[in-house]
């Protein structure tokens, strides 16, 4: 296949996509909201235990007392691994509900190429929705500013962040042709990131917790923007991160691409494609 | 079609003495109990995945709360409620709040389930009552939170000895058992929203996300504004949460335990009733309108 014709696929793909993702508008308003009102039980909590807004023992650990700040910034950052596992991870398993994944798998593209379409429309649908919490958040007296001299690194560390993650949730996609059924294991993987990555508290309070979230990419990503948007840090150990997250968005790219080929061949060869 | 609440063609049983009637609704409730279990455990992995997600949700939370003090004691949480132990309150909190599952997913998406296994037309004919039907799932949904619960505790006592009072669990399992009847009238009208709406999982989430606010699971009722008290008193988790942690850990509630068991009573009755009629009404209605077994 030419390149234009691959670019006219994943253009396809994410219109298509993106329209059956419009089609129930009270979802994306959903996915702006409810995120926002996940975290109120974690402020209440942390005026239950503490007394206030701010608290020394968490101003240790992460540097900012602001206990708040951190969550919701937590929030905000891994609503785009979480759409990855749902949106991305998920996607064909969806194709085989609605009942044309034959048709994908028997059309002259590569499903990868569609893959690559449901990706992109999916990292533009979180981005969007990431926005509107943006917006939201700032509104609320939380202590959180998005400046443009903030939101550029961000928005760099959200890409490498990314990148890395749409290659594990390609493989992801990969096992969900091999073992059909993934709702439950898509929910496990989402609370094994709480628990091992600082989406909700900061990992050091714990040494296994601390220890295994150096592996996972989110954890660096997240390290870097609450640096830059809660403490100022613009230039602190950025490049550092930047490199780890290259190399893991190398690692995470490659294994997740041949991981969905072999995965997918093998399906293939079993003739289990089409099966529920 | 002999009465309002929905029964199949074969409606004989509505006949029926009373006794041999709760009897008939009492096997259909078993088997169903039987058919989801059996169902469940034709995937043994998935089974295993589902005693060990409980733990790895909780521990977050006691995390969080860690971070936040810096140890496992908060002299503030004494202040507002005369215990301490952050790990005991936290835990107890979020093992209970475990049985909304109940009522969101398990007895709201009943129906919605047997329309993926393509045997809701099947069902709907059988002999008995839709809430019989749903009570089957949820009686299911309650005994795999039991064993949830367990897997929870055996692991925090293991790893934080959790400190209870032994002599609390009775009142607190009444507690918990009262809560149960009132969330499955919640459970029923999150049935009837997914008879209407067939893909109900937006509703179901969004109720959940906003008892998970209003319900004290981590945190006394005094934090929350005067408006979302005003709310958590309408719903049971409050009550059952509070009066557990109550009697296990000695949390002072705000009012007595008479009042705790007087309210969640009351509500147990409102609840149900609302949930049956709310219901049996979207029942007749999505069956004269003949869009049963839309998608």
């Amino acid at each position: 296949m030419s390149l234009a014709a691959t670019a006219s696929v994943i253009r396809a793909e994410m219109v298509k996509t993106i329209r059956i993702y419009f089609s129930y508008p009270i979802i994306v308003v959903f996915w702006a909201i409810f995120p926002v009102l996940w975290v109120l039980p974690f402020l209440f909590q942390g005026k239950a235990l503490v007394g206030s807004y701010s608290s020394d023992a968490f101003r240790q650990l992460t540097g900012s007392g602001n206990y708040m700040a951190f969550i919701l910034i937590g929030a905000m950052v891994s609503n785009f691994v979480f759409s990855g596992l749902w949106g991305v991870g998920n996607s064909l398993r969806e194709e085989t509900y609605w009942g044309t994944m034959e048709y994908i798998i028997a059309s002259p593209t590569h499903p990868l190429i569609v893959l690559i379409g449901k990706t992109l429309a999916e990292a533009a649908v979180t981005t969007g929705i990431v926005i509107l919490q943006a917006a939201i958040i700032t509104l609320l007296p939380f202590g959180i500013s998005f400046t443009v001299a903030k939101v550029l690194p961000v928005m760099l560390l959200v890409v490498l962040l990314m990148v890395g993650f749409y290659g594990f949730a390609i493989a992801f996609a990969g096992f969900t042709l091999l073992i059909k059924e993934v709702h439950g294991w898509v929910h496990t993987l989402e609370w094994v990131f709480f628990l091992f990555s600082p989406i909700r508290y900061p990992v050091q309070v714990n040494p296994i917790t601390s220890f295994v979230s150096v592996l996972i990419p989110l954890t660096w990503a997240l390290v870097a923007i609450r640096a830059i948007i809660m403490l100022n840090q613009h230039a602190v150990g950025l490049w550092k991160i930047t490199g780890i997250l290259l190399a893991m968005d190398a690692v995470l790219l490659v294994g997740g691409y041949f991981t969905f080929v072999a995965l997918e061949r093998k399906t293939r060869r079993d003739g289990t494609v089409g099966m529920h | 079609m002999k009465d309002g609440s929905g029964a199949g063609s074969l409606d004989h049983w509505t006949t029926w003495p009373l006794l041999f009637r709760l009897r008939h609704y009492a096997t259909a409730v078993w088997a169903e109990n039987i058919k989801e279990w059996k169902l469940e455990l034709t995937y043994p992995l998935d089974f295993a995945r589902s005693l060990i997600d409980p733990v790895v949700y909780l521990l977050p939370y006691v995390f969080y709360g860690i971070a936040l003090v810096g140890g496992r004691f908060s002299p503030n949480l004494q202040k507002l409620v005369g215990t301490t132990d952050i790990v005991s309150f936290i835990t107890i909190g979020y093992v209970f709040i475990g049985f909304m599952n109940m009522a969101l997913w398990a007895t709201g998406f009943s129906l919605r389930k047997e329309q993926m296994y393509g045997t809701l037309e099947a069902v709907f004919a059988a002999p008995v009552p839709r809430w019989v039907f749903t009570m089957g799932m949820s009686m299911h949904s309650i005994l795999h939170q039991f064993l949830m619960i367990v897997v929870q505790l055996l692991f925090i006592l293991a790893v934080f000895s959790l400190k209870v009072n032994p002599l609390g669990l009775l009142p607190a399992l009444a507690m918990i058992g009262l809560m149960l009847i009132a969330l499955y009238g919640i459970g029923m009208i999150m049935a009837s929203t997914t008879l209407l709406f067939k893909q109900g999982w937006l509703i179901s989430e969004a109720l959940g996300g906003i008892l998970m606010v209003v319900t004290p699971i981590a945190y006394p009722l005094a934090v929350l504004p005067v408006f979302m008290q005003k709310v958590a008193l309408a719903v049971p988790t409050t009550y059952g949460i509070l009066a557990s942690r109550h009697f296990l850990m000695g949390e002072q509630m705000g009012f007595s335990v008479g009042t705790a068991f007087l309210r969640v009573a009351v509500l147990c009755v409102i609840w149900v009733v609302v949930g049956l009629v709310v219901f049996a009404l979207i029942d007749k209605s999505t069956r004269r309108s003949g869009t049963l077994s839309h998608y």
